[in-house]
C-alpha cells in the first residue's frame, strides 16, 4: 500500500527543527531555531499557532497538555498545551540541553545536553531529579524506556549507554558511533527510540543501518537497512503499535520497515533531499509528521502498510476515518465525556460537569479503551505480536496517549450539524441562506459587501429586498408573510433573531429579539403566522410573526433542522448516537393550529445507510418530505400509519457520479420536484444563477420494466400523491376536487387495466384481489368485463364482492343518517341488481348453451342456483334497511342525482357520479359506465326460453311483487319514467307503505307463485317496449356493442 | 423578404423563462402556453418572452448554445472548414440580437457572445460571398449549399437573383459565339 505524501510547507526559518504530535493527534507541534514552537491544526493550517519560547529551540516534547522545549538559554523550560502560557523552568544545564523527551505517562522527563548529562526531572517536581554522568562528549540524544526502568543515551564520543534510572548506572554501552567534538560537528543526531509498551527493543541508528538490541540481555539482535540510504541515519521512531519502525536519512530519506519481518515496506524521498531531522508518528499510526534542517514540515499519510491483513485494515481504517475516530478516542479518554451523550450535546460543557461519576462506566461499556488490560490485549490481537512476557504488567498505571487503544466494534458516527434546508454551507462566501417556493435568501460576505438578498419568486407577494447584514446572520426562512433571519451570538453578544414582518400593515415592519446568554439559534423556521427557532440549550421557541413570544418546550436531543408549512411544525433532532456513518435522527410532527397536538412523537426518522439528511421540509400541499444525502426522496404516508415511503432517487437521474441534485421544492399535484441540478458539485453556486429542474417521481418498485411493474406503480404513486387531499379536508383547506377526483379515476382506470391484464394471463385470484380495491362502480365493470370474457367463476365472485362492498358503503351510509343518501343507495342498488340480473342471464345463457351443445340437460346450473339466490335475498333484504329512516316528504320528489354531487364525503358515491357525470378524458370507461346502464333493457333482448329459464329461478322479494302491483300506477302518474326511475319511485312509495303492509308482501313474496310470476315478466315485457319506444330502437343494439367496446378497452392497452 | 420579417418568424422559436408571476394556462391559436408557475421555468415563444421582460414578469433562460464555450468550439469549427458547419439554432442570429437587446442581465457574459455570434456571422457570410462568387465565375447552373440559416439567405438573396439577372440579360445580348470570353 503506498502512502502518500503530502507537500511539505515552510514551518520556520531554516535550520535544526523537531516535530511531535500532541496526545490525540489532532496537532503537529513543530519547533525551529527562529525560537518558536508551532501549533499545526493541519498540514493545510495557514495559521498555525506560534509560541515564542526563547531565541532557539533545540528539541519539543508534548504529553498530558505540557510542552517542554531545550531552549538555546541552557534551560527545559515547560508551556502549557495549547494555550502555550509559560509553566516555569523545569531545569538548567550549563549549556543548551540538545535533546529533550517525554516517558511514555508523561511523568518524567530526560534531557540530555551539550555538557556531557542527562538529567531525569519529575515534571510536576522539579526538585526530583537524577543525573547521569558518564558520557565523555555532548549528548546527543536521550530516550525513556516505556517501564521506566532504562534510560538510553547516545553521545559525541560515539558510545550509545544505557542507564538504569534507580541507580544511575550505566548498565550496557556500546562504542558504534562516529567521534565528533560537537554535537554541530556530529554525522548524525542518532535519535534513540524504545520499542513502545514493551520496551523490549531498542533502536540505535548507526551509520546507514538501524541496529535494534535486545532488552535485558543487550545484545544485537538484528539490523535493519535498505540499498536506498546513502546517507547517514538521523532519526527512527516506532509506531505506536511498535510493530513498525521509521527512519529519517540526512540524505532525506524517509523508510518504514516491519520489524518482525525486517522487510522495508515504504520509502519515500524528501521532495527536496534535506536532511530530515525530526519525526513523529501519529498517535493512531495512520500518518507520520517530519521537518528538515531547512524548517519545512511534511506528512506522510497513508503509512504504514502491513504484510499482515489484520493490520492493514486496522491501518486503512484509522486513517480514512481518521476525524472519527480521533474524536470517538478523544471523547473515550477525556473521563467526563461520554460517547453517549456527547454527540446530542456537542457545545454544551455544563453536561460534562453534572455526570462525571457516570461518564467513566458508560466508557468503558462502549470503549474498549481505557481500560489497560483489555487495551494492551486488544493491540496483541490485533498487532499479531506474540505476547511479551509480563508486558501487561510492566505497563505504565496512567498511559491512554502512548499507544492508541484499538477498538475494533461500530464506531460512533459525528452527528451532522444544524441546518436550514435549502441552504448551502456556512463558509461559503456567497451562498444560498434559503431557496424555497416562495423565494431566494442570498448572503453575501466578502471583502466589499457583507450584505443579505431577499427575492421573491412570484413578485407580487414582495419587491425584492437588500439588506446589510451588520449582525451577521447566518440563517434565514422567507414565508408569504416575513423573512426570519438570526446569527449566533459571540462572546460579547447575545445570539439575536431578526424578523422582517414586510406584510405587517403597521409601520414597524421587522422586530429584532436577543436570546439568553449562552443559548444559540440553530435552526429556524416560518408557518402562517409564526415563527419557530430552536437553540443549542435543546429548546424550540414559538414566536408570533408579530413577535408575540408564545410557547416553549424542549427537544430530546440536538436539533438537525425545522421546517413550517401552515400550521404544522416538523422538526429533526439526534435521537443518540449513530454508528459506523449512520446518523440517529428522530422526528416530530407538531399541529399547532387550535387544536395543538402532536402527529408524529419522536419516532426514528428512516435515512439511507451512511447517509444524513440534505432536505427536509413540506410538499407545497403540506405533507413532510425528506431527502438525504443519498438522494433518496421520502415522503410521509399518512395512509399508512405516517410511515416514509421512498419516492424518488434524485441520483438515478444523474449523469455522473459526482453530480447532484439540490432540492427546493417538493410538489404533489402535479407531480414535480424540483430541483437545480449541480455538476460535479453537492451545493449550485450563486452566480450564474441556477435554474430549476423538474424530475418526476418513481417509487421503486419491482419489475417496472413489465407492464404489471408500471401498472403498480403508477397505480400507487398515484394513491400516495392523492393522500394529501385527505389530509386538507380533514384540517379544513380547500382542495381541488377535480383534480382529486380525476387522480381518483385515473387510479380506478389503471385498476381496470391489471384487471384486464390479469384476465388476460388467466390470474383469477390476482383478478379478485384487484377488484376488492376497487371501487364499487367499477367492480361492475369488472363483473361485466368477467362475464364478457367468459370467466363465469370470476365474475360470480366479482358479484359477490360487489354486494358486500355495496352493503359496505351502505353501512357507512347509515351511520351518517343521511336520508338522501340512502335513497341514492337504494338506486345504485336497484341499478346493481338489475346489473346483476342480466349478468346471471348471461351466466346461465352461457351455461344452457355449454348444457345444449354439451351432453344434454345436466344439472350444473341449479348448484349455482342457491347461492345467488341468497345473495339477492340478502341484498334485498339489506335494500330494505335504510327504509323506515326514508323520509316521507322526499317521497314525491323524483330522485334527482344532482343535489348529491357537492357532496364529497363519500369516495364511492362521489366517483361513481363523476364517472358518469364528468366529460373526462377517459372515454372509454365512461362509455362502457354509460353503457352499463343502459344494459338494464337488455332482458329484452335474451332469446326468451332462456329469459323464461331464468324467471323461473328468479327469486321474488316483496318489493318486486309490490312493484308489479304498483307498476302501472306509478307509470300512469309519471308516463315518461324509464325503468330505472320506475324502480327508483317504486322503491319512494314502497318505504312509505307501513311495516305491516311491507312485512305482508314479504310474506306473498315467500310463498309466491308461477303464475304471478308470469304476469310479472309479462309486465315487464311491456314496460320494456314502453321504455324503448321513448328512447328510441338504438338500445337494442347496445349490449353488443358494449361488449366489443369494453374488450377493446381491455386489449387495445396491452 | 426583408430582415424584419426574417426577425418576425425567429420570434416564433421557443425559450426558456422563469416568470415572476403566478398565472393558469392561456390558450392561444398557436397552441396552449404555461402555466406559469413563479419560479418555475417555461416554454414561451420569443415574442412572449420579451414582452414579458419587458414588463419585468421574467427572467430569461439563454438557450443552451448561447454560451461562450460552445459558441467558441462553432467559430473555430467555422474557420476551419470551407462548407458551412451546423448551427444550433437556425435563429441564431435573431435571436441573439433580440435577447442581447432585452435581457443582457440576464445571459451571463453578453458582450463576449454578441463579438463571437458576430465572428460567427461574419465568417459565415464570407464564405457565402466567396461561394456566390465561384459560382458566377465558374458560370456553374447549380450549387448547393447546406447549413444556411434563412437571414443569411436573406442577405444575399436580393443582390445575387438581381445580378444574375442582369447578367443573363447581358449574356443574352452578346453573340452566341463570343460567350466564353466574356
Amino acid at each position: 500500500m503506498p502512502c502518500e505524501r503530502k507537500p511539505m510547507r515552510y514551518g520556520h526559518s531554516e535550520g535544526h527543527t523537531d516535530v511531535c504530535f500532541d496526545d490525540e493527534g489532532k496537532c503537529v507541534v513543530t519547533c525551529g531555531s527562529d525560537g518558536d514552537v508551532r501549533i499545526w491544526e493541519s498540514l493545510d493550517d495557514d495559521d498555525p499557532k506560534s509560541i515564542n519560547v526563547g531565541e532557539k529551540v533545540y528539541s519539543v516534547g508534548l504529553k498530558n497538555g505540557k510542552l517542554v522545549t531545550a531552549v538555546s538559554n541552557n534551560t527545559i523550560q515547560i508551556h502549557t498545551f495549547p494555550e502555550g502560557d509559560p509553566d516555569g523552568i523545569l531545569t538548567r544545564f550549563t549549556t543548551n540541553a540538545n535533546h529533550v523527551t517525554f516517558n511514555s505517562s508523561g511523568s518524567r522527563v530526560a534531557a540530555g545536553s551539550s555538557d556531557f548529562i542527562v538529567k531525569i526531572v519529575e515534571v510536576v517536581d522539579s526538585s526530583q531529579q537524577k543525573t547521569l554522568r558518564g558520557h565523555d562528549a555532548p549528548i546527543l540524544s536521550v530516550a525513556l524506556d516505556p517501564s521506566d526502568e532504562f534510560l538510553a543515551s547516545s553521545s559525541c564520543d560515539g558510545s550509545v549507554a544505557v542507564w538504569s534510572i534507580e541507580s544511575q548506572t550505566q548498565v550496557a554501552q556500546w562504542q558504534i558511533l562516529q567521534k565528533s567534538s560537537d554535537v554541530s560537528n556530529a554525522k548524525s543526531l542518532c535519535r534513540l527510540a524504545w520499542q513502545p509498551r514493551s520496551g523490549k527493543l531498542l533502536a540505535v541508528p548507526v551509520d546507514l543501518t538501524i541496529q535494534l538490541y535486545d532488552r535485558n540481555t543487550w545484545t544485537h539482535v538484528s539490523t535493519l537497512s535498505d540499498d536506498l540510504i546513502s546517507q547517514v541515519v538521523n532519526v527512527v521512531v516506532w509506531s505506536p503499535c511498535g510493530k513498525f519502525l521509521a527512519a529519517g536519512t540526512v540524505g532525506g530519506n524517509l523508510l518504514v520497515w516491519d520489524v518482525e519481518a525486517k522487510l522495508c515496506i515504504e520509502r519515500q524521498k524528501h521532495e527536496k533531499g534535506f536532511t530530515v531531522c525530526g519525526m513523529a508518528w501519529h498517535p493512531s499510526g495512520g500518518r507520520i509528521a517530519y521537518t528538515d534542517t531547512e524548517g519545512c514540515l511534511g506528512l506522510l499519510e497513508g503509512v504504514p502498510s502491513s504484510s499482515s491483513t489484520v493490520q492493514s485494515t486496522k491501518v486503512s481504517r484509522s486513517s480514512s476515518h481518521d476525524d472519527d475516530d480521533d474524536r470517538g478516542l478523544d471523547e473515550g479518554m477525556s473521563d467526563s465525556r461520554s460517547p453517549v451523550k456527547k454527540p446530542i450535546m456537542e457545545e454544551d460543557d455544563d453536561d460534562d460537569d453534572l455526570m462525571p461519576a457516570t461518564g467513566r462506566p458508560r466508557n468503558r461499556g462502549s470503549f474498549l479503551d481505557d481500560d489497560d488490560n483489555s487495551q494492551g490485549m486488544s493491540c496483541v490481537k490485533l498487532d499479531g505480536v506474540p505476547e511479551e512476557d509480563g508486558s501487561s504488567a510492566i505497563l505504565p498505571a496512567v498511559g491512554p496517549a502512548v499507544s492508541r487503544p484499538v477498538y475494533e466494534g461500530p464506531m460512533p458516527t459525528q452527528p451532522q450539524r444544524a441546518f436550514q434546508p435549502g441552504s448551502t454551507p456556512v463558509h461559503l462566501m456567497h451562498r444560498f441562506m434559503v431557496w424555497n417556493s416562495v423565494g431566494i435568501v442570498r448572503g453575501y460576505n466578502d471583502d466589499q459587501d457583507n450584505a443579505i438578498d431577499v427575492e421573491f419568486h412570484d413578485t407580487a407577494i414582495h419587491h425584492a429586498m437588500h439588506l446589510t447584514n451588520t449582525l451577521g446572520h447566518t440563517m434565514a426562512d422567507l414565508s408569504q408573510e416575513a423573512v426570519l433571519l438570526a446569527c449566533e451570538g459571540t462572546e460579547e453578544l447575545a445570539s439575536k433573531i431578526q424578523c422582517l414582518h414586510f406584510s405587517c400593515w403597521d409601520t414597524h415592519k421587522d422586530w429584532i429579539v436577543d436570546l439568553p446568554k449562552g443559548e444559540d439559534v440553530r435552526t429556524l423556521c416560518l408557518g402562517q403566522g409564526w415563527a419557530a427557532v430552536a437553540t443549542s440549550a435543546l429548546m424550540v421557541r414559538l414566536f408570533s410573526v408579530g413577535g408575540v413570544q408564545k410557547e416553549i418546550f424542549s427537544l430530546p436531543g440536538a436539533v438537525v433542522c425545522m421546517a413550517g408549512h401552515g400550521e404544522q411544525l416538523l422538526i429533526v433532532y439526534h435521537r443518540g448516537t449513530g454508528f459506523d456513518g449512520d446518523q440517529a435522527l428522530g422526528i416530530q410532527l407538531l399541529q399547532l393550529g387550535h387544536k395543538r397536538r402532536q402527529v408524529i412523537h419522536g419516532e426514528p426518522l428512516p435515512l439511507s445507510r451512511k447517509s444524513y439528511l440534505a432536505w427536509m421540509g413540506f410538499t407545497a400541499e403540506g405533507t413532510p418530505c425528506c431527502i438525504d444525502s443519498e438522494g433518496v426522496v421520502r415522503m410521509l404516508n399518512r395512509t399508512l400509519g405516517n410511515m416514509w415511503t421512498p419516492v424518488c432517487n434524485t441520483r438515478d437521474s444523474c449523469k455522473s457520479k459526482s453530480d447532484h441534485y439540490w432540492v427546493v421544492g417538493v410538489h404533489e399535484n402535479p407531480q414535480q420536484l424540483r430541483c437545480i441540478p449541480c455538476k460535479g458539485a453537492r451545493y449550485p453556486p450563486t452566480l450564474p444563477r441556477p435554474a430549476v429542474a423538474v424530475l418526476p417521481f418513481n417509487l421503486p418498485y419491482c419489475q417496472t420494466t413489465t407492464e404489471k411493474g408500471q401498472m403498480e406503480e403508477q397505480y400507487w404513486r398515484s394513491v400516495l400523491f392523492q393522500n394529501h387531499y385527505g389530509f386538507l379536508s380533514s384540517s379544513g383547506y380547500e382542495i381541488d376536487s377535480e383534480g382529486q377526483s380525476r387522480a381518483e379515476k385515473e387510479q380506478q382506470e389503471l385498476l381496470m387495466k391489471m384487471f384486464a391484464l390479469s384476465c388476460k394471463l388467466e390470474r383469477e385470484f390476482r383478478c379478485v384481489e384487484l377488484a376488492e380495491i376497487m371501487t364499487h362502480s367499477v367492480v361492475t365493470l369488472a363483473i361485466r368485463y368477467a362475464s364478457r370474457s367468459r370467466r363465469m367463476a370470476l365474475a360470480q365472485r366479482l358479484s359477490e364482492l360487489a354486494l358486500e362492498k355495496a352493503s359496505q358503503i351502505q353501512e357507512e351510509e347509515q351511520e351518517e343518517e343521511e336520508p338522501a343518501y340512502q335513497r341514492l343507495i337504494c338506486s345504485s342498488f336497484e341499478e346493481m341488481k338489475l346489473l346483476l340480473n342480466f349478468v346471471f342471464q348471461e351466466y346461465l345463457i352461457n351455461i344452457f348453451k355449454l348444457q345444449v351443445s354439451g351432453a344434454g340437460k345436466s344439472s350444473s346450473s341449479p348448484a349455482g342456483q342457491p347461492r345467488t339466490t341468497n345473495v339477492l335475498d340478502s341484498m334485498t333484504m339489506s335494500n330494505r334497511k335504510p327504509a323506515p329512516l326514508g323520509s316521507t316528504s322526499k317521497q314525491g320528489k323524483a330522485p334527482v342525482l344532482k343535489p348529491l354531487a357537492p357532496k364529497p364525503k363519500s369516495k364511492t358515491q362521489a366517483t361513481l357520479l363523476q364517472m358518469s357525470a364528468s366529460k373526462g378524458n377517459s372515454k372509454k370507461l365512461e362509455d362502457s359506465q354509460s353503457e352499463a346502464e343502459k344494459v338494464k333493457p337488455a332482458p329484452a333482448a335474451t332469446p326468451p326460453a332462456s329469459a323464461e329459464n331464468i324467471e323461473n329461478r328468479k327469486p321474488k322479494t316483496g318489493f318486486q311483487l309490490w312493484l308489479e302491483e304498483n307498476r302501472k300506477s306509478i307509470l300512469a302518474d309519471n308516463p315518461d319514467f324509464e325503468e330505472m326511475d320506475v324502480i327508483k319511485e317504486g322503491m319512494g312509495r314502497f318505504r312509505t307503505l307501513s311495516a305491516e303492509e311491507r312485512l305482508n308482501w314479504t310474506e306473498r313474496a315467500k310463498g309466491d307463485s308461477d303464475p304471478k310470476k308470469r304476469k310479472r315478466e309479462d309486465e315487464e315485457g311491456q314496460v320494456d317496449e314502453q321504455t324503448e319506444s321513448d328512447e328510441g330502437r338504438t338500445k337494442k343494439k347496445k349490449p353488443l356493442d358494449t361488449s366489443a367496446k369494453l374488450s377493446a378497452f381491455a386489449f387495445n392497452k396491452e | 423578404m426583408d430582415p424584419a420579417e426574417v426577425e418576425f418568424l425567429a420570434e416564433k422559436e421557443m425559450v426558456k423563462i422563469i416568470p415572476n408571476f403566478s398565472l393558469d394556462k392561456i390558450y392561444l391559436i398557436g397552441g396552449d402556453l404555461g402555466p406559469f408557475n413563479p419560479g418555475l421555468p417555461v416554454e414561451v415563444p420569443v415574442w412572449l418572452a420579451l414582452n414579458l421582460k419587458q414588463r419585468q414578469k421574467c427572467r430569461i433562460v439563454p438557450p443552451e448554445w448561447m454560451d461562450t464555450d460552445k459558441l467558441e468550439e462553432i467559430r473555430e469549427q467555422e474557420r476551419k472548414l470551407d462548407t458551412f458547419t451546423p448551427i444550433p439554432s437556425l435563429y441564431y442570429m435573431e435571436l441573439t440580437k433580440l435577447l442581447l437587446n432585452h435581457s443582457a442581465d440576464n445571459i451571463p457574459k453578453a458582450d463576449e457572445i454578441r463579438t463571437l455570434v458576430k465572428d460567427i456571422w461574419d465568417t459565415r457570410v464570407a464564405k457565402l460571398r466567396l461561394s456566390a462568387d465561384s459560382f458566377i465565375s465558374q458560370q456553374e447552373a447549380h450549387a448547393q449549399l447546406d447549413n444556411l440559416t434563412l437571414m443569411e439567405i436573406n442577405t444575399t438573396r436580393s443582390f445575387l437573383l438581381d445580378s444574375l439577372n442582369y447578367m443573363y440579360k447581358l449574356r443574352s445580348n452578346l453573340q452566341p459565339g463570343r460567350s466564353q470570353d466574356y
